[in-house]
């Protein structure tokens, strides 16, 4: 028997009526491995959608074809419109998808100003000799620094990338996905690795982010999903398992016996609530 | 059918031939791929192999029994030999221990010839091999069909112990992360010594047993490390399948190719690797082997870091002073001081230097614009390169056919060879840019070898061994008179490399610089922010190229006279050990490695006849151990372990995403 | 069963742990928590041997290991569960397995780790046991990692963010197993940024800030009230400012 509600839930994911980001029936195989499966996803401007699921789902995969670091062996990518399925990531990162990594690198010998003004420099519109003309310089790195500031990494503006601390780094990726002003933003587990305090300072930074770029969140962190995602999907062994809004796709049945477990989830919940209102 | 007929005996040679070049470039593979060695030394253990082999067989079957295992014997020892000299390397990165197995390889040379004397040795096989055997209607030398039936059991073995008994798993271990290895309770040293054995004595088996293929010679040692670097560049790692497929195609141009199409057969090795290569750039990546960035380790037991430090402190007291308080000001002072004295020692040389003497210097400038251009590409692009000789050689003779052909304005022979090499360049660069970290430097050092060999076959253009001379001398300018005095040779040298260097400088810099850092230190972040990489990448392959080419036409300009020896394996290594000498990120420093590289050879070469060689390799020796950040790393603080980390580097990262710590002394 | 006196260690010069003291004894868990960049794995890489320490002591069993070589310190009883696990890429589970087996010298208290053992224990490795270390998912990873330091029939136990990038469903199995094991006797050091992980198994807590220690709780009392842990870890950078 199918309760209505879970096909209620199941038929959320309709496609908005413009979206900037669309994926039809995108499939990758590795091997004999599939790790993406006949994937449709539809974002609209200024979405805030997350991609959860067990590890092995294919989250990153996912990430991975939309940057272009991967190609789909089925399937197409549109963006505002325009099919991008087969161009080059740096293609697509001019074209408006910025994205942040899970193992996030920086650029150590450079200031991390440097390193926020290199990943402007594409993007920016006074970029055609911008690095010689001191004024056009300037207006970069105050670009930059204002992208920094954001991230909270505003004091350490003139330091290497090198000396950050892993936290930092992660913060230092996400400026520079920010800073190229994208109309997609993917973020791969920003959370991972964070304490409970730097994810509270991590939602405050996303929060901030304008209105109008959609944000795909590929996390694990639950509390993260549920304060910051309006809608969900839920991936498991390549294939959407649910997709739909946030609340209802994490409370679906299927979802609670594959991916959360009641008792793990109940010990570990206190302890990141109390730690939020802190 | 007729030619298929007659082309049997020597397809079959080319299974025999492809068999033992698989034995050898297996045992390299193997080395590179699990050990993190690109062993240069590895054609000298075939040789070893092969000269005791040689000593030994004396046509009896005892002979070859006896040859076979102390052949083998002796190849072993040398592999454990190589792995106790890099082992205290292993944190370093691969640069160094290529350049170390180089200088060692040069040692072992020497000896060799001290030992066995110069000339080809003659090889005795048993009597009842050395007959010949109906083979489908053709006679077929005996010894050559029971070689393969020995080289199918030695890969066999090899095969079997990799990947099916606990040694072989801890040997591929070793390859994916040696710290997890000794947290498992397996010491990686010791995994690495038994490794290189292993490798060294199966080439010394292949030595002894392939002796009547590839005999023992003084070339030897450099012809099969070629032929197994082209087995495994075409190969790729990780699949002994693919390896020994390119063995045979390989086995089988150098002998069917020759016998089938001998005015090609010079040109179809590179032309087949050229080939696989491009094709290979298309269908994806040649696969790396795992990275080795030893991170946050155990610092090993160095013997050498003890006697760097004392180095280090000596110098380092004399600066402490001056690296405390780097101001903006006193920073760009610092950074310009040295460059200034160099050039005013540079410019005041003519004043007080014999012709010799300029003569050298000359020499040095134009390696040194070699050296600044490995610098370009290992430094900032992160493309570790043994290949620059291969643009060098295309100025330098485009240099030389144009003098040959009238055009002696040096400026226009400078900016026509930069042209050239630009344009080789850009033809092999899609084939460099496409691997990272090490595999970057047997890609590269294939392509220069492969252009050496075809240089020294080409004769009727590059006059083959011989070289190319008596071309008419260059004029620095239109109208003016011809370079006859050293003074005035090195000083046009003088004028065009400061031109050259400069604008390096300039371009590293600005933006060019900043961007190639990044492409080098966090390529997928650069991807991301829309930064095409690969373009960047070509790009500097082919500034590198230019400037190399200019480096060859200042050398054709100054020694009047250019063979293949010029352009050869050891003017690579000397190059890549002047940009590590440098410092790798170190333009001036580059030129200054270079300098120092030419007169101590020269003074090498003249204090102790015969054995230029092994002296050059103990400089290499030397230099590796003794210079871990080279000149640049003398005058910056005393060298700590565990390179950039950050001061809070909590995390470490997995060994994959190491590449930049590969093949980089930053 | 585990001792730590006076350990400082730290990276080119740097010092990121400073003479840091704990013991663990057998059969239990010592919880290690603190903020990113707070010394946590340096601590465990100076206790493998993964870095020598500048100064201080490690004891196994009473036993100096301080500054030995790495497989020396895993073949005196530790076991390393490292952070981003580090399985071997491009060797099967079968070989992990094989290669990690280790039957200790002496006959220790309790039973040696057998391959048979550890896949009874985590049954899904049984299910991979032909696939390669780079193929599986993160959560098979982190067993097989744990079976690659069990097979050296351990008296130490060091977890590295054992539960990093795992679903929520994975954390909760290795928590069982964590307090599965240390109730077989092996001394559990874990490693953990999850204030919850560490109150939910561990006998004694450790707060580290700055690679100091800051606090120090008894894990049955943190489990009672969950705030005074996180006020630990909350005041802790207040302390130092």
């Amino acid at each position: 028997m199918t309760p209505p509600a879970e096909r209620d839930v199941k038929t959320m994911g309709r496609p908005p009526a413009d979206p900037v980001l669309s994926l039809s029936g995108l499939t990758r195989r590795y091997g004999t491995l599939t790790a993406v499966d006949d994937v449709s996803l539809h974002l609209a401007t200024g979405a805030r959608h997350a991609v959860i699921g067990p590890n092995g789902a294919g989250k990153t995969t996912l990430l991975n074809l939309i940057a272009g670091t991967a190609r789909p062996d089925e399937g197409a990518i549109t963006l505002a419109g325009r099919d991008i399925t087969r161009r080059a990531p740096a293609r697509r990162s001019r074209l408006g998808i910025a994205r942040s990594f899970q193992q996030p690198s920086a650029i150590r010998e450079l200031t991390v100003l440097e390193n926020v003004m290199l990943a402007t420099w594409r993007h920016h519109p006074l970029r055609p000799g911008a690095w010689r003309r001191p004024k056009r310089l300037r207006q970069l790195a105050a670009t930059a620094s204002g992208q920094l500031e954001a991230v909270g990494l505003a004091d350490v503006v003139h330091q290497p990338a090198g000396a950050l601390s892993h936290g930092q780094r992660r913060l230092l990726d996400l400026a520079a996905a920010l800073a190229a002003r994208p109309s997609v933003l993917l973020l791969d587990e920003p959370a991972a690795g964070l304490t409970d305090r730097d994810v509270v300072r991590l939602l405050r930074v996303l929060d901030d982010i304008s209105d109008d770029v959609a944000v795909l969140l590929v996390e694990h962190h639950t509390d993260l999903v549920a304060e910051f995602a309006d809608t969900v999907t839920v991936l498991m062994a390549g294939r959407v398992l649910v997709s739909g809004p946030t609340r209802e796709a994490l409370s679906h049945p299927e979802v609670r016996d594959a991916y959360l477990d009641p008792v793990a989830t109940a010990a570990d919940a206190p302890a990141s609530d109390s730690d939020r209102k802190g | 059918m007729d030619v298929l007929d007659a082309q049997l005996v020597p397809a079959v040679d080319g299974v025999a031939y492809g068999l033992l070049l698989f034995v050898v470039a297996a045992g390299l593979s193997l080395a590179f791929g699990t050990a993190g060695v690109l062993n240069l030394a590895h054609g000298t253990l075939y040789a070893v192999g092969a000269y005791v082999g040689a000593e030994l067989s004396d046509g009896t079957w005892g002979g070859l029994a006896i040859g076979l295992v102390a052949g083998t014997a002796a190849a072993c020892a040398a592999g454990a030999v190589l792995a106790a000299a890099t082992a205290p390397l292993t944190r370093r990165g691969h640069l160094d221990q290529a350049l170390l197995t180089f200088g060692l390889s040069l040692i072992g040379g020497n000896l060799l010839i001290d030992l066995f004397g110069a000339d080809e040795r003659p090889v005795r096989i048993p009597a009842q091999l050395d007959t010949s055997v109906s083979l489908l209607g053709h006679r077929y030398p005996a010894y050559r069909l029971c070689f393969i039936a020995m080289a199918v059991v030695l890969a066999a073995v090899g095969t079997w112990v990799l990947t099916r008994t606990r040694a072989g798993a801890a040997v591929r271990a070793a390859a994916d992360d040696p710290q997890m290895l000794a947290a498992s309770g397996i010491s990686p040293r010791l995994v690495h010594t038994g490794m290189l054995a292993a490798a060294g004595a199966l080439a010394g088996a292949a030595g002894v047993l392939g002796a009547p293929i590839i005999g023992p010679g003084p070339g030897t040692a450099e012809n099969v490390l070629m032929l197994s670097l082209v087995v495994i560049v075409l190969g790729g790692l990780r699949s002994l399948w693919a390896t020994l497929a390119a063995a045979i195609g390989v086995g089988e141009v150098q002998t069917l190719g020759v016998s089938v199409a001998p005015d090609w057969a010079p040109y179809l090795l590179f032309a087949a690797m050229a080939a696989v290569l491009v094709l290979r750039s298309r269908a994806g990546v040649l696969a790396a082997p795992g990275g080795h960035g030893a991170d946050g380790g155990e610092p090993p037991k160095d013997p050498a870091a003890w006697l760097r430090r004392r180095v280090t402190a000596v110098v380092a007291r004399g600066r402490s002073a001056a690296v405390r308080a780097p101001g903006p000001a006193a920073r760009a002072a610092r950074r310009a001081a040295p460059l200034g004295a160099l050039l005013a020692v540079l410019v005041a040389l003519p004043w007080f230097a014999d012709a010799y003497s300029l003569s050298l210097a000359g020499y040095a400038l134009a390696l040194g614009l070699l050296a600044v251009s490995v610098t370009v590409l290992t430094g900032y692009a992160g493309l570790p390169t043994l290949g620059q000789t291969a643009p060098f050689a295309v100025g330098a003779y485009t240099t030389a056919l144009m003098a040959d052909a009238g055009w002696t304005v040096g400026p226009v022979q400078a900016i026509a060879a930069a042209a050239a090499a630009a344009v080789f360049s850009a033809l092999t660069g899609p084939a460099v840019i496409r691997t990272r970290g090490t595999t970057v430097l047997m890609v590269t050092l294939a392509v220069g070898e492969l252009t050496g060999t075809a240089i020294g076959q080409w004769k009727s253009v590059t006059g083959g061994t011989d070289g190319l001379a008596g071309f008419p001398l260059s004029r620095p300018l239109w109208g003016s008179g011809e370079l006859l005095e050293e003074g005035d040779l090195y000083l046009y040298a003088l004028v065009v490399a400061g031109c050259a260097v400069a604008l390096t400088l300039l371009l590293l810099r600005s933006t060019a610089g900043k961007l190639l850092t990044g492409t080098r230190g966090a390529e997928e972040r650069m991807q991301a922010s829309g930064h095409p990489v690969s373009r960047y990448l070509l790009l500097a392959h082919i500034g590198a190229g230019a400037l190399a080419g200019v480096g060859g036409a200042l050398m054709v300009t100054v020694q009047q006279y250019v063979s293949p020896a010029d352009v050869g394996f050891e003017i690579a290594a000397l190059a890549l050990l002047a940009a590590v000498i440098g410092g790798t990120t170190s333009v001036v420093g580059a030129m200054l490695g270079a300098g120092l590289i030419v007169y101590t050879r020269d003074w090498v070469a003249g204090s102790w006849p015969g054995h230029g060689p092994l002296l050059l390799g103990a400089l290499f020796v030397a230099a590796v151990y003794l210079l871990p950040r080279g000149l640049a790393g003398l005058a910056r603080r005393p060298p700590d372990h565990g390179e950039q980390r950050g001061a809070a580097a909590e995390r470490v990262a997995p060994p994959e995403k190491a590449r930049a710590e590969q093949g980089v002394t930053s | 069963m585990l001792r730590v006196s006076g350990l400082t260690a730290g990276y080119h010069g740097g010092t990121v742990l400073h003479a840091l003291d704990l013991t663990v004894p057998a059969g239990t868990v010592h919880a290690v928590v603190g903020h990113n960049g707070a010394g946590k794995t340096t601590l465990v890489h100076a206790i493998a041997g993964l870095l020598r320490p500048t100064a201080g002591g490690v004891f196994v069993d009473g036993q100096q290991v301080t500054g030995r070589p790495t497989h020396h310190i895993a073949r005196a009883g530790v076991g390393l569960v490292p952070q981003g696990r580090r399985v071997f890429a491009h060797l099967t589970v079968a070989e992990h397995l094989r290669l990690a087996h280790r039957p200790p010298r002496r006959p220790r208290s309790g039973t040696a780790w057998t391959p048979d053992r550890v896949l009874e224990l985590l049954p899904r490795l049984g299910e991979r046991l032909g696939h390669r270390g780079g193929d599986l998912s993160g959560g098979e990873q982190q067993m097989l990692a744990l079976a690659r330091a069990l097979l050296g029939t351990p008296r130490v136990l060091l977890l590295d963010e054992p539960t990093e990038g795992l679903a929520p469903v994975l954390v909760g199995q290795i928590r069982k197993l964590i307090v599965a094991l240390a109730d077989d006797g092996i001394a559990v050091l874990l490693v953990s940024p999850s204030p919850g992980l560490a109150a939910a198994c561990a006998r004694t807590i450790t707060v580290l800030t700055s690679g100091r220690v800051t606090d120090r709780l008894d894990g049955a009392a943190a489990r009672a009230n969950p705030a005074q842990l996180h006020e630990a870890l909350a005041l802790a950078p207040a302390a130092k400012a």
